[in-house]
């Protein structure tokens, strides 16, 4: 009876392995580039917009579905995951040429940068009509070139304004700053109402280098920056000190909640969502998380231009983001023609019904749309962009990984208090310099 | 079954699937990692030959050097605080008390719950604003202690400590518990006899014969923190200007933040040498002890 049952066990574990690692393969072949099968197409495509209130999670399944009931020739299949988590995964992908057909690119930039020029990422331009390119925003797709050639197109775009809570302020009795003086002055007002005037996550560490590359911006300017990336010993100069000194001083006097350290971008914006902080300088993919009805902030929180420096190169028609948001293409991809009109529809449905939704401003030709359902964050964002002469996207897409890295870090030490800002600057001054066309 | 265990044929084609399954996921990795820790590479295309380069500079680099420095404290603490606080658990479940069941399952069940379940759980207790441990604090009075534990460069490593502790206790217990309870009873009822109390008959019977087992915990634990991520990636990311970092969130952020695989390969193949070394070590000083 026992060797039965041994050689029962026995039989029973071997076909458990066996079954495992056949299910473990055939889990790998779905996420690579799938081939046809009799006439039809699979293709995969790869996003990170899962966020419960980021209106791109309801609305991406909708068009998916949407192309495969209009396409029953190619068929697409959707896999999201959750921000960080997804770049660690496509990152993966890629090194490993298991790529799905279509992925989300992150706002390009030196995020991209390494696979175009490794060449994993399929070259658009053959594929593309006049037609589609038209219908585009006058300026939008020179953000979507490396070398010249197009890899992408751009669905939405994004660019950061001061998020200021009306209710919060007027219970401080202070005014929305419109310089650099009365922000400090409502950084005071606001401290003394006993509410935290800014709240910042900075264990992500891009949350803090968003204030610092804004007012980098209004005290040198944008073409200053555009310069100094090009060339990082110009960020050892007098206009970068006083901005790392500016940030110093506000963090100092106390603009940010005390736990900003340990303190995560999404529980930022819960605690934003929460009242418990009157500023935040974060980019309108926030606007649906403010507006959410279960959000106390919901109708009191305007948005407005960073304020200017009465002493500083920098405008308010001179925004921070710009950016092109859009989906990239695997180089192995089986049917290129076929994915780039899925592109094509994906990127003008999201970029169209994604504005609407408030999702992200629109990169494409928005005239005739109904914009009654946008909420005022929104509609007042749209018209910011519209009064936009520069963008600078954001500044870690723009040095290569490392120095993204290193700039990152810096900025936590100024806020921390830990570096002075002429030493802030001589550091930033041996970053390497931007692998981008400007 | 005797005749199969005495044919060294037969051991040997039962070996074989196992060894390979193990060559396969185990050693080719770990040659491979080698081979791009000798490269420059970025992760797609070819790699730049740069020789032992890496290894430099890991070794004089000041981050790198922290992130070793931090995981030396955690395998301190783990062996001086942890492995002590199990072995106390473990003697006194083995002598008999009420619910001694009922103790070992709880003591075990952290070992059971996923590490990235319970750094969210602690970076919750944590947190400065609504964390239990501050309510806590501040409702006894020690409000003046309430502080932003992670957050703080002073307070985020030890801070990090409690979890890591917490969670594997259970795991080291239930082992020593084991080897407690597989000591004869004659032994220590003998020791009884001639008059011995409970923490006599502890130190000079019950330890010297766990000693097996208490090398094999000892082993674990030390490479347990060698190796530990998980818990410190998702509660501190590395901490607050690395006093948090180890060599292998120093590892994880190299090759995913900046696109370093041949530095990140170097750092993970100094962990494995790392480990076999002091695993090597432990060996030798138990069996000189015998």
């Amino acid at each position: 009876m026992k060797k039965v049952l041994k050689g029962t066990a026995c039989v029973l574990l071997a076909l458990s392995l066996m079954a495992s690692v056949t299910a473990c393969s055939k889990g790998s072949n779905s996420s690579t580039t799938s081939g046809t099968s009799g006439g039809k197409i699979t293709l995969t495509i790869w996003d990170q917009s899962v966020g419960e209130t980021d209106p791109t999670a309801k609305l991406l399944p909708e068009v998916v579905k949407e192309w495969n009931e209009k396409h029953p020739n190619v068929q697409v299949t959707r896999n999201g995951t959750s921000g960080e988590q997804y770049k660690t995964k496509i990152k993966t992908a890629l090194a490993a040429n298991e790529a799905p057909d279509v992925f989300y690119g992150m706002g390009g930039g030196s995020f991209m940068q390494p696979y175009i020029v490794g060449g994993n990422c399929l070259v658009l331009d053959d594929y593309l009509s006049q037609d589609t390119l038209s219908k585009l925003r006058p300026g939008m797709i020179e953000g979507c070139k490396v070398n010249g050639k197009i890899y992408t197109l751009p669905c939405y775009t994004h660019i950061a304004n001061l998020y200021v809570n009306t209710y919060l302020f007027d219970k401080a009795g202070a005014k929305v700053p419109t310089n650099y003086e009365e922000l400090l002055d409502a950084v005071k007002k606001l401290k003394a109402a006993g509410i935290t005037p800014a709240v910042l996550g900075e264990k992500d560490r891009w949350p803090g280098m968003y204030w610092f590359d804004i007012i980098a911006m209004r005290q040198a300017g944008n073409a200053a920056c555009i310069e100094a990336f090009k060339d990082p010993k110009k960020f050892d100069s007098p206009d970068f000190i006083e901005a790392a000194r500016k940030l110093q001083e506000l963090a100092k006097a106390g603009l940010f909640n005390s736990s900003m350290f340990s303190m995560s971008y999404d529980e930022m914006l819960n605690a934003y969502n929460n009242e418990q902080g009157a500023m935040m300088f974060q980019a309108n993919w926030v606007n649906a998380g403010i507006e959410d009805s279960s959000s106390k902030t919901k109708g009191h929180v305007k948005v407005v231009v960073f304020p200017v420096f009465s002493d500083g190169k920098g405008k308010a028609s001179e925004f921070f983001g710009g950016g092109q948001d859009g989906f990239y293409f695997s180089a192995n991809t089986t049917s290129p023609k076929d994915a780039v009109e899925f592109l094509t529809y994906l990127s003008e449905q999201l970029g169209t019904r994604g504005y609407l939704a408030g999702a992200g401003l629109p990169c494409w030709d928005t005239t005739g749309l109904d914009t009654s359902s946008l909420s005022e964050l929104d509609k007042t964002d749209a018209k910011l962009l519209d009064t936009a002469t520069s963008f600078i996207t954001w500044w870690d897409n723009i040095f290569p990984a490392e120095s993204a890295e290193t700039h990152k870090n810096l900025i936590a030490e100024l806020l921390a208090n830990k570096i002075t800002p002429q030493d802030f600057c001589k550091q930033m001054a041996q970053l390497k310099p931007t692998e981008l066309a400007f | 079954m005797n005749s199969v265990f005495s044919n060294k044929k037969a051991i040997c084609i039962f070996m074989i699937p196992t060894m390979l399954i193990f060559v396969v996921i185990v050693f080719v990795p770990i040659l491979i990692s080698s081979y791009y820790s000798l490269l420059d590479w970025n992760g797609v295309g070819a790699g730049k030959f740069i020789g032992l380069q890496n290894y430099v500079e890991m070794f004089t680099s000041p981050r790198a050097l922290n992130s070793i420095k931090n995981s030396c404290l955690f395998a301190l603490v783990s062996i001086f605080i942890q492995l002590p606080i199990s072995l106390f658990l473990a003697l006194i479940l083995a002598n008999g008390v009420k619910g001694e069941g009922f103790y070992r399952t709880v003591y075990f069940i952290p070992v059971l719950i996923s590490t990235v379940v319970i750094a969210q759980l602690w970076s919750k207790i944590y947190n400065a604003d609504y964390g239990l441990l501050n309510q806590l604090l501040k409702a006894i009075g020690l409000g003046s202690l309430a502080q932003d534990w992670l957050g703080q460069t002073e307070t985020a490593l030890g801070a990090s400590f409690v979890p890591t502790l917490w969670q594997y206790v259970g795991y080291h217990m239930l082992l020593m518990y084991a080897s407690a309870k597989s000591i004869s009873k004659d032994v220590i009822e003998a020791a009884r006899i001639d008059g011995a109390t409970s923490t006599r008959i502890a130190f000079s019977i019950m330890i010297p014969l766990m000693k097996p087992m208490l090398k094999v915990c000892l082993i674990f634990s030390l490479i347990g923190s060698f190796k530990v991520f998980d818990l410190v990636y998702v509660l501190t990311k590395g901490g607050p200007f690395f006093t948090t970092e180890v060599p292998s969130t120093l590892m994880y952020t190299t090759i995913f933040d900046t696109y370093r695989y041949g530095y990140g390969s170097a750092i993970s193949v100094f962990i494995i040498v790392e480990c076999l070394v002091f695993t090597l070590l432990i060996n030798k000083f138990f069996k000189t002890e015998d």
